[in-house]
């Protein structure tokens, strides 16, 4: 016994001295950036793109920020709250100067407590909750990408414009998508549009051809298909089966881009509508330099992802540099009040009541791929101005 | 209870010892936090060892008293406005409780079907608490801004100070694990794992030693929950999933169950192999994996007891 | 009436691949938690298969082969040493197999959701009493059911059937009488990869292929599994049909509740009658 809790005293010991020589020395002169993204599981190839476009983000200004190198620590969250939160604090304890991440809505609000503690700017361009620049904010927390009543806003707006009588809603069971789709009720109910019916399908469902049946008997012309991850392709793999896209005007958001046209295939893909946080064939000044890096790089054309993850970054890191300072609550103040002329889309305007982005939005339609090499491309079928999908600050 | 104590004091110490001078000399908070992970974790790993290690029963559904001790305890200070000390004892009594339920649904069923019963019956209630009971739990995203204790003027939120808390749980933990061992209930428990029959037979009542067992490893399992809960600031139907049972298992046995050093030992193996591993190479994944399987076939008494049996051949 | 087909093709996939499940655990004693794995790999092969050679068929018959080659060398190296080792044991194996096929199918095709497009005999749809029902789901039900009577006929009727029968029955007698029951054993194995193998093809072109798919189908093929009775392949048929007929209906009356309506099933079936509809009481204890 004794010679066993000897070896066990050992091991400890050991252990704890590893752990602590682990720890890497403290280096007061660079900028650290902590990227805290999935970069496995579910959400892995979201985060992976978010990479890239923040990879082009700093290699454009030289990876230089204030004078000193920019230092990325990127830390896999695994699609997984939990580690997400576990990397931020241990990122966290050992000193960035910003933090960027994450995907899902449910880890950046997590994230978020902690980067309000330590008073740490994080700069969010994915998640869509409400809550992140609403009921939770915080001073320190920014979003330059769109908001679920945004999106509510260009799908009702959309239905509108396609002439869509009634619509058949199926919403993924989760608190986003639920609410999603009571705002978006709301919204239709104010246009004049119908709601045929309803149905909430667990995530991860392997199936939704009786649903989608459903949907198409319900005599609705419209279905609002609020799914996420890979229940998008399981649910328009299986529509295409079926040649949902002509049957009824499917709508969603992040429904539809290059990647998933690829992954669902085209009897599935075609004719799909679908909100887009950024489309690489935007035409400004930016964006062109942009795609042009970034196909140079990873001989594709961005997606959605790392073009909003290169923005926000790009206008983050901009505005750092123009305070010429080190002082975060600086850095801060600057970009609250902040204007992005030439943005990838055009004029963003960061708001200083809740640290929300104004900017435009874009809805497009899936059609077959031309000479890019890809089977599905999108067309921006409509662009909304900022004014009619932002309430004014009060 | 003299008579208990003395075989594992060494252990105990020795692990005390290390987790003190991790606290006391640790450069920064990364590792703080990670030692605090480690410790919650293994206070997990003790409560499921009392009931597989010690009694032979294997379930595979220990998650659910984790996350329900876990959300209870959640609930409790943040609707209930109760302090981390009345959390803890509400995190015991949930986990604790169901347990209990476990163990009386699956009265008349052992061994494989056991543990398959266990599994389907904390899925079960990993289903329910996402999507019913989706007000209450978050749902999928669950729930941020779990607090941390309010105790005199200490600030928990730095992690140093909620260490020696967490530390205080872990030593609780070891201790009340290393005196039941020894203890008569214990020796009554460990007769029902070697052989039922017998123990039956000399007058032992197996179905209600079972369901103490199970009762005791579920609260204990609760308030490690309840721990994790106020470390993240964060909870989760995550931490009821079935992965996470499998990972207290695999914790304990490669680090040895039956003893009360032994999965102590599996926590910081795994934890320390995850944080190692993928610093030393992307596919750190697979390379866990084989590992498991090496450990399967070389090491069927765990780490402790291959640290008994290099010591013998010394 | 597509409520029934839709059924039926859930049925038949999660027969493929809990047939597997249960003749492993049957004739060799071993819970494989990695089954999901192996139907992961099956479906990566089968659509790396189709996109190099253009042919959904070529996928279906090299995928499973691939798999019984597979699942032949984890048999060979890594179960053999374990087969007599308790249940947690077998728990600590597979879910090291897990990591180390999901690691192996990241290096070879990454993080991208891929996707295998039905044959172009099979896309699109018919037309049936109102209802359009997609021509591939049709086509699983009715592989499916040619695998079933496959299987049976197999393993009733055929002289390599009665070998894998008598080895499980009683090992040691088989091998007296001249078996090779380690062979044998190795043989199940491979063959319960390679069922997992066509499930993962067949899937293709229904599913997102992805490396959370088989993480996410292994709790079902266990609810099957321990509903039919574990080892029993008629109990497969039984089950799946169960399960798949409960879904598909489930989520024509009421999707929220399928999940719980499924476990609240099992959970009784393990306590009513644990041996499963089919089984035989096993001495587990």
């Amino acid at each position: 016994m004794r010679t066993r809790s000897i070896s066990v005293a050992f091991l400890t010991l050991a252990i704890g001295v590893a752990l602590m020589s682990a720890a890497p020395a403290q280096t007061a002169d660079k900028f650290r950036i902590a990227g805290i993204i999935p970069l496995s599981g579910a959400w892995g190839i979201i985060g992976e793109n978010m990479r890239r476009g923040a990879t082009i983000a700093i290699e454009e200004r030289g990876g230089q920020v204030l004078g000193k190198p920019v230092e990325v620590i990127w830390e896999d969250t695994e699609t997984s709250t939990q580690v997400a939160v576990q990397k931020a604090t241990r990122a966290l304890s050992q000193g960035v100067h910003t933090v960027f991440g994450e995907v899902s809505s449910g880890s950046t609000l997590a994230i978020m407590k902690l980067t309000d503690q330590r008073k740490v700017p994080q700069i969010v361009t994915l998640s869509a909750d409400d809550r992140i620049t609403g009921a939770d904010n915080s001073r320190y927390t920014f979003r330059t990408s769109n908001t679920v009543s945004m999106e509510n806003a260009m799908i009702g707006e959309f239905a509108k414009r396609r002439a869509v009588k009634k619509v058949y809603g199926i919403i993924a069971d989760y608190q986003v998508g639920r609410d999603m789709w009571a705002a978006l009720r709301a919204d239709l109910a104010s246009k004049g549009i119908d709601v045929a019916g309803e149905e909430f399908a667990p995530i991860g469902s392997k199936d939704y051809s009786i649903m989608l049946d459903k949907a198409v008997k319900s005599g609705a012309d419209g279905l609002a298909l609020i799914v996420v991850g890979g229940d998008v392709v399981t649910s328009l793999k299986q529509g295409g089966e079926i040649n949902l896209p002509q049957k009824m005007t499917v709508v969603g958001t992040m429904l539809m881009d290059e990647t998933l046209g690829q992954a669902v295939g085209p009897a599935g893909a075609l004719g799909v509508n679908s909100t887009l946080r950024y489309h690489f064939t935007e035409d400004t000044p930016r964006n062109k330099k942009f795609v042009a890096a970034y196909q140079a790089k990873y001989k594709e054309p961005p997606s959605q992802y790392a073009g909003e993850a290169y923005d926000g970054l790009s206008w983050w890191l901009d505005t750092v540099e123009s305070t010429q300072s080190w002082d975060k609550e600086k850095w801060v103040d600057a970009f609250r009040n902040s204007v992005r002329q030439d943005s990838v889309e055009g004029v963003k305007r960061m708001r200083a009541c809740d640290n929300q982005a104004e900017q435009i939005g874009l809805f497009g339609t899936a059609e077959a791929g031309g000479g890019e090499g890809l089977a599905v491309v999108m067309k921006v079928a409509e662009t909304f101005p900022a004014q009619t999908l932002f309430k004014p600050c009060t | 209870m003299r008579m208990g104590l003395h075989p594992e004091m060494p252990a105990i110490g020795a692990l005390m010892l290390g987790f003190l001078a991790v606290g006391l000399f640790s450069p920064d908070e990364a590792t703080l936090y990670l030692a605090a992970l480690i410790m919650i974790w293994s206070i997990f790993a003790l409560g499921f060892d009392l009931s597989f290690g010690l009694t032979g029963m294997l379930s595979f559904g220990h998650a659910a008293f984790f996350g329900i001790g876990a959300y209870a305890a959640s609930w409790a200070m943040m609707s209930g406005k109760s302090s981390f000390a009345a959390a803890l004892a509400i995190s015991a009594g949930a986990g604790g409780g169901a347990a209990l339920l476990f163990g009386l649904v699956s009265r008349r069923v052992s061994g494989l079907y056991f543990s398959l019963l266990t599994l389907m019956l904390s899925e079960l209630i990993a289903i329910v608490i996402t999507t019913r009971l989706r007000g209450l739990s978050g749902g999928v995203d669950g729930l941020a801004g779990v607090p941390r204790p309010q105790l005199a003027d200490i600030d928990f939120i730095n992690t140093a100070n909620f260490y020696w808390m967490i530390f205080a749980g872990f030593g609780i933990t070891l201790l009340f694990c290393g005196v039941l061992k020894h203890s008569p209930l214990g020796q009554a428990l460990q007769a029902v794992r070697q052989n039922p029959v017998r123990a039956e037979q000399i007058g032992f009542d197996i179905a209600a030693l079972r369901l103490t067992a199970l009762g005791l490893s579920g609260g204990i399992s609760g308030v490690a929950g309840a721990f994790l809960a106020s470390l993240m600031m964060y909870v989760s139907p995550q931490l009821l999933s079935w992965k996470v049972s499998g990972d207290v298992v695999i914790m304990t046995l490669l680090g040895g169950s039956g003893t009360v050093a032994g999965p102590v030992i599996g926590v910081m193996l795994v934890e320390l192999l995850r944080e190692g591993l993928s610093a030393l190479t992307p596919y750190w994944y697979g390379v866990l994996g084989v590992i498991f399987i090496l450990c399967t076939i070389f090491l069927p008494q765990g780490i402790a007891g291959l640290g008994a049996r290099l010591w013998r051949r010394r | 009436m597509s409520t029934i087909i839709i059924g039926l093709s859930i049925a038949m996939l999660l027969f493929l691949l809990s047939a597997g499940l249960t003749l492993i655990f049957g004739m060799l004693g071993i819970i494989n938690f990695a089954h999901g794995a192996l139907y992961m790999l099956g479906a990566y092969l089968a659509y790396q298969l189709s996109a190099s050679t253009g042919s959904f068929w070529v996928a279906l018959c090299v995928a499973p082969l691939l798999l019984a080659v597979t699942g032949a060398l984890i048999e060979r190296s890594m179960l053999r040493p374990i087969y007599d080792r308790p249940h947690e044991f077998q728990l600590l194996a597979t879910f090291g197999l897990i990591l180390v096929l999901e690691e192996f199918v990241r290096i070879m095709w990454g993080l991208q959701l891929r996707s295998i497009a039905p044959p172009p005999s099979l896309s699109g749809s018919v037309n049936f009493f109102d209802t359009d029902i997609s021509k591939y789901r049709l086509f699983v039900v009715l592989f499916g059911a040619a695998m079933v009577g496959l299987l049976f006929f197999g393993i009733e009727r055929t002289s390599l059937g009665l070998i894998l029968r008598a080895s499980s029955n009683n090992a040691i007698m088989a091998e007296m009488l001249g078996v090779k029951v380690s062979a044998v054993r190795t043989g199940i194995f491979a063959l319960g990869a390679a069922l997992a193998g066509i499930g993962g093809a067949v899937a293709g072109p229904m599913l997102p292929i992805q490396l959370q798919m088989g993480s996410t189908i292994i709790l079902d093929c266990f609810i099957v599994v321990i509903i039919g009775g574990l080892g029993n392949i008629r109990g497969a048929v039984a089950g799946a049909l169960l399960i798949g007929m409960t879904r598909a209906y489930g989520q024509q009356y009421a999707a929220e509740w399928i999940d719980i309506a499924t476990y609240t099933v099992l959970v009784a079936t393990l306590l009513l009658r644990p041996q499963g509809l089919f089984g035989v009481r096993l001495r587990t204890a």
